[in-house]
């Protein structure tokens, strides 16, 4: 009976774009004010006018399968120019975090993860899988004499819940992008016209400038912003990726005693050396710390500040935010803690660390964070078909 | 008394008039060139001891004929306001037209002196022509003829009692409250314009019912209409019995009726069960008491498609937008998804069309999550076995096809006047009167003509049975300014008769007409004109023993004033006439005046001009009621204008007698404008037809000037509007350049 060319309209999708913050978007009749102002929509089929009335008609299969609400940055400069009051900066972002958890594999963690209304869940598991771990292990308790976080939560523990379940976040991640990359592929009649390669290149010289950042006109703020996260994520990763070249192989253990006979050994037997490398290490880890605070910090301050146009930020983008902001904040007090000795709160504020980062990486496939490899791949995406603006 | 024709000039020195003309000259020209026994100059006539000073004169019985040289006549009216019945008055515009668009520099004086006597001499003429007017006083009849029994019509009638006049209302069906009464719901009247409200009908109805002043006939058609204003006599067929009665003024409300859904085979209407119009929509929710079910199998429907403009602004069907079906659609899809949470209305439009406060309600019916809007076509409509629809739709928002699967799918067909017969397509009407066009055989042949059908009013008129039509079937009427007057003084059409409009306007509509209709009374009482000249008591008087029995005044009045008798003697009704004069420009005989307006009084007032041996000079005839306050405009902003134009206001250009052309041009005139309104579809005539009409016979005009040997091009219509005032001294000095080029009228100095 079900004929495949007939149209039935997705009313369950309409309802929940609307319940998830894009009440607005029945408002639009369809002008394109929004396509017209918009710096980033390229000349072809510009956004976001066809993801309003495809959201209207609740057609969720193709959104899904749009590249271009991926190259939108949210400047809202299309909901300033709304003659009716549609939002469709909002509207594309609660569309882009539908994507997210329509893509998400398992699907099941996409609704954990993903749905702000499960946040506590999300943050019980990995409470509930450390008080196991340390019960287990038997580190249940807060340990004596001087503040070193390893004494209280060694370090291999955590490693062997990361890196097997950071992993399998990939893995997961891989499978959601997969099938996003098909999706897209699947979309339109357009077939891609530039390589894979040098789309890619191009994309991430985009990203590092922020260049497509910084053409919107409405909240040139937000690029600073933004890139105070974005470098501090990548500042921290980069010291994270040393932590594990010291541990592993280097063997020199946290907290790094620069009186280490094997260091001193390893660096011709100067203590100087080991002790410039840890300063080095541990300034430049401070640094990237301090810009995700201020970066976090300033995002939600912007979102707060009075805008030439008032929009709404879902409770999806709220999370994340908050909770950049609470990785940042819990890490530099633990370790605030630690060099003032105040045992007790700093082993607890480093659990809270330890609990916030857990959502941060292993949710990643699911949260709003995703929307970096989403982005990339749309951008990527978008070039090899040569319909990007020239930047 | 006014017999003795006891002219007095009063000349104003007041606004600069004294300073830029030589006023004793001026004087000169009214005492020595024509003797006027009174001629007066008065510092400030406007105020209250200038005014005196002519008051003085009348009371003494010195003046009868009161010229006064100052400001425009559109100005002061009430100032300079002397018992019309009693004095003629003539006012000569100095101010505006001479003084305000001419430089004051020194060499500049000599034309403006001579344009200020000049026009003195034809304000002169002029008020030695004219007679006080001799009103048509009758006896009137007050009662106001409704014709229909839907929400207009009876808005009409109560609106008429409520005013003290009584009102007879014709309804030809067997009740009352028309299409609003079929309605289940009506859209919303109040904010927040959202929700649907109960129809108001059934209180209307009763309302009329119970009033003792409005007497209601249903089953009742108009046999005949016979009369005019304050004197119609109409005859009823009352369910098969004739019965006579009087009526002042008519209110035409007789409504619409929907575009034939038939004529739309392609949309699967006539093929397909579940294809309904909105009309038999609404009669699915009535009978369902709000539930919408299929007509095929009675089971509730869910997913409902809207056509929009089912025919509408498509020139192969109805050719205008409808104006209601956007907010009909919108309301329905209401009714569908109230119906049912899940369903899903599908509205598919050309443009969605919600005017003024309504946008709230289109706004309202947006949010909903399951009204689906877009702009496209329906490409095809197929039927599956249990009767559910595949609606093909080219979607134009989302820019591609696809296919719908409806229970349903409503045509919103659009609004046709009920003038228009069934019979006949409304997009292919005859023009100006509904009807046929057939062969005759006169005694020059067979002729095509049209012969126009009788529809509603059945009027025993010369010019045909019904209202002229505009354009598809709606009554002539100057849409812009006079909007219920219609082209037959004394009937005002309102609702969706005069063009489409929901109940809510109809009803402001009704009310409208209705004011004119007992206004029209009133005037018609007092032997006056009904809108433009309501001060007018003049009227058309014909010197029958002169009259060639040529028709050209019954076939060319624009309000079917005239009837005539076999022989084709005209037969004239005066409180038909709106006094525009273009019978008067029409008759090749020239027996038709008015009092104050005559042919004889413009061929002298053109005489009296003292033509300029030397230089090109133009003459120009000008509508006063756009053109010639647009050369007021002029002044006000002064901007300057050629000093060689000498121009004649005319009642309308409609009224331009030929025999003025010849007149100018013999008298050594070297270029002739026409500066009348813009006509054609989008006319601005204030009589519909005049700038036409003139037009028309300038086509003639040719012949008199081959008689004269002269080139056509010498005389020239301009169309213009007031707004464009500011182009006039363009066009004068253009059309001066043109005569210059033409070369010098022979006749000069004759």
């Amino acid at each position: 009976m079900a004929d495949k060319t007939v149209f039935t309209p997705d009313m369950k999708f309409v309802r929940e774009l609307r319940e998830a913050g894009a009440d607005t978007m029945k408002k639009c009749y369809q002008c394109a004010t929004c396509s017209v102002v918009c710096p980033l929509s390229p000349d072809d089929k510009p956004f976001p006018r066809k993801e309003m009335v495809m959201a209207q008609w609740g057609l969720k299969d193709e959104l899904v399968k749009s590249a271009d609400i991926w190259l939108c940055h949210n400047c809202n400069d299309c909901s300033k120019y709304c003659p009716r009051g549609a939002k469709p900066g909002d509207v594309l972002s609660i569309l882009r975090k539908s994507v997210i958890q329509e893509n998400a594999f398992p699907k099941f963690m996409g609704k954990i993860a993903g749905d702000p209304k499960n946040i506590w869940q999300a943050l019980a598991i990995p409470v509930v899988l450390y008080i196991i771990v340390l019960a287990v292990t038997g580190h249940l308790g807060i340990p004596e004499g001087e503040v070193v976080f390893s004494k209280f939560f060694p370090v291999h523990y955590i490693d062997q819940i990361f890196v097997p379940l950071s992993a399998l976040a990939v893995l997961m991640f891989a499978i959601s992008i997969s099938r996003f990359w098909k999706n897209l592929g699947g979309s339109s009649e357009m077939k891609p016209k530039a390589a894979f390669l040098p789309s890619f290149i191009e994309t991430l010289k985009e990203i590092m400038t922020h260049a497509k950042f910084r053409k919107c006109d409405e909240s040139k703020d937000r690029a600073v912003a933004h890139m105070l996260v974005f470098y501090g994520f990548i500042g921290l990763a980069i010291t994270t990726a040393w932590a594990v070249f010291n541990l592993y192989v280097l063997q020199w253990e946290s907290p790094y005693p620069a009186n280490d006979p094997d260091i001193v050994a390893l660096f011709g037997g100067s203590e100087t050396v080991p002790m410039i490398i840890r300063v080095v290490f541990k300034i430049f880890a401070n640094i990237s710390a301090v810009a995700l605070l201020a970066g976090g910090g300033l995002v939600i301050a912007n979102r707060l500040k009075e805008r030439g146009v008032e929009t709404v930020t879902s409770t999806f983008d709220w999370v994340f935010a908050g909770m950049v902001l609470l990785v940042g904040a819990t890490g530099m007090l633990a370790q605030m803690f630690r060099v003032l000795d105040f045992a007790t709160i700093a082993y607890l504020t480093y659990f809270m660390h330890l609990v916030f980062v857990f959502y941060i990486i292993i949710y990643i496939p699911y949260s709003k964070l995703a929307h970096f490899v989403y982005r990339t791949v749309a951008i990527t995406y978008t070039k090899m078909l040569q319909r990007d603006v020239e930047m | 008394m006014a017999d003795e024709k006891k002219i007095g000039v009063y000349i104003c020195s007041d606004c600069g008039i004294g300073e830029a003309l030589d006023v004793p000259e001026l004087e000169k020209v009214a005492t020595s060139e024509f003797k006027v026994p009174v001629c007066k100059t008065h510092p400030f006539l406007c105020s209250r001891e200038g005014v005196q000073v002519i008051k003085d004169d009348i009371n003494n019985g010195e003046v009868n004929k009161i010229v006064i040289a100052a400001c425009s006549p559109r100005v002061n009216n009430d100032v300079f306001d002397f018992d019309p019945l009693k004095n003629v008055i003539e006012r000569v515009n100095f101010r505006e037209q001479i003084v305000w668009t001419q430089p004051s520099d020194e060499a500049s004086r000599e034309g403006s002196q001579m344009m200020a006597a000049d026009y003195l001499r034809m304000g002169i003429t002029r008020a030695e022509k004219a007679e006080v007017p001799e009103p048509k006083i009758t006896d009137v009849n007050r009662t106001v003829l409704v014709v229909g029994g839907g929400v207009t019509g009876l808005t009409a009638a109560l609106e008429a009692s409520q005013t003290g006049y009584k009102a007879v209302l014709i309804e030809k069906s067997s009740e009352l409250g028309g299409w609003a009464k079929k309605m289940y719901r009506v859209f919303p009247s109040k904010p927040p314009f959202a929700e649907l409200e109960e129809p108001t009908i059934g209180a209307k109805i009763d309302a009329a019912r119970n009033d003792s002043n409005v007497t209601i006939h249903t089953d009742t058609t108009i046999s005949s209409i016979e009369g005019g204003p304050g004197a119609y006599k109409v005859t009823i067929d009352r369910n098969g019995t004739a019965e006579t009665f009087d009526a002042g003024s008519i209110v035409l409300a007789a409504g619409w009726r929907p575009y034939d859904a038939d004529k739309l085979p392609h949309l699967g209407y006539g093929k397909y069960k579940n294809v309904v119009t909105n009309l038999q929509m609404e009669e699915i929710v009535t009978k369902g008491s709000g539930k919408v079910t299929r007509p095929s199998d009675g089971k509730p429907a869910k997913n409902v498609v809207f056509m929009q403009c089912a025919g509408q602004r498509d020139k192969e069907h109805v050719p205008y937008c409808s104006a209601v079906c956007c907010n009909v659609s919108l309301k329905q899809a209401k009714y569908v998804r109230e119906s049912n949470p899940d369903a899903g209305a599908f509205i598919v439009y050309k443009d969605m069309r919600t005017m003024g406060l309504y946008e709230n309600f289109y706004r309202s019916a947006q949010d909903d999550e399951g009204i689906f809007l877009t702009k496209g076509e329906i490409l095809g409509v197929e039927e599956t076995a249990d009767g559910t629809l595949h609606v093909e739709v080219d979607n134009v928002l989302l820019g591609r096809k696809m296919k719908i699967e409806a229970d349903m799918l409503v045509l919103a067909t659009g609004m046709v006047s009920s003038m228009v017969p069934e019979d006949k397509s409304v997009n292919n009407l005859t023009p100006e009167y509904i009807g046929n066009i057939v062969k005759k055989k006169t005694e020059d042949g067979e002729i095509e003509a049209l012969e126009p059908d009788s529809l509603i009013l059945n009027l025993k008129y010369r010019q045909g049975p019904e209202m002229p039509h505009h354009k598809w079937g709606f009554p002539d009427s100057h849409f812009i300014c006079f909007p219920y007057e219609t082209r037959r003084t004394g009937i005002y059409t309102a609702g969706a008769v005069r063009h489409p409009m929901d109940a809510v306007q109809s009803t402001a509509d009704a009310t409208g007409a209705t004011l004119k209709a007992i206004q029209c009374m009133a005037l018609t009482a007092q032997g006056r004109a009904v809108h433009p000249r309501t001060w007018d008591r003049t009227y058309p008087e014909i010197r029958m023993e002169s009259c060639t029995q040529c028709r050209r005044c019954t076939v060319e009045c624009p309000f079917g004033a005239y009837d005539e008798t076999a022989d084709g003697t005209p037969l004239e009704y005066p409180s038909r006439c709106r006094r525009c004069g273009v019978c008067m420009g029409a008759c090749p005989q020239r027996v038709i005046s008015f009092k104050d307006y005559s042919v004889d009084m413009i061929s002298s007032v053109l005489k009296s001009i003292e033509v300029p041996d030397e230089g090109t000079f133009i003459l120009g005839f000008v509508c006063e009621n756009d053109a010639y306050p647009a050369f007021d405009m002029v002044g006000l902003n002064r901007m300057s204008l050629n000093p060689n134009i000498r121009l004649i206001p005319l009642r309308c250009l409609g009224g331009l007698n030929l025999v003025w052309i010849a007149d100018a041009l013999s008298r050594g005139i070297d270029g002739i404008m026409l500066l009348g309104c813009k006509y054609g579809d989008d006319y601005q005539c204030h009589y519909v037809k005049g700038s036409q009409m003139a037009n028309e016979r300038l086509g003639k005009v040719q012949e008199t000037l081959d008689r004269l040997m002269l080139e056509s091009e010498r005389v020239e219509q301009v169309q213009l509007s007031i707004n464009e005032w500011e182009k006039l001294p363009g066009i004068i000095a253009d059309f001066t350049r043109k005569i210059d080029d033409i070369g010098e009228n022979p006749y000069k100095g004759f």
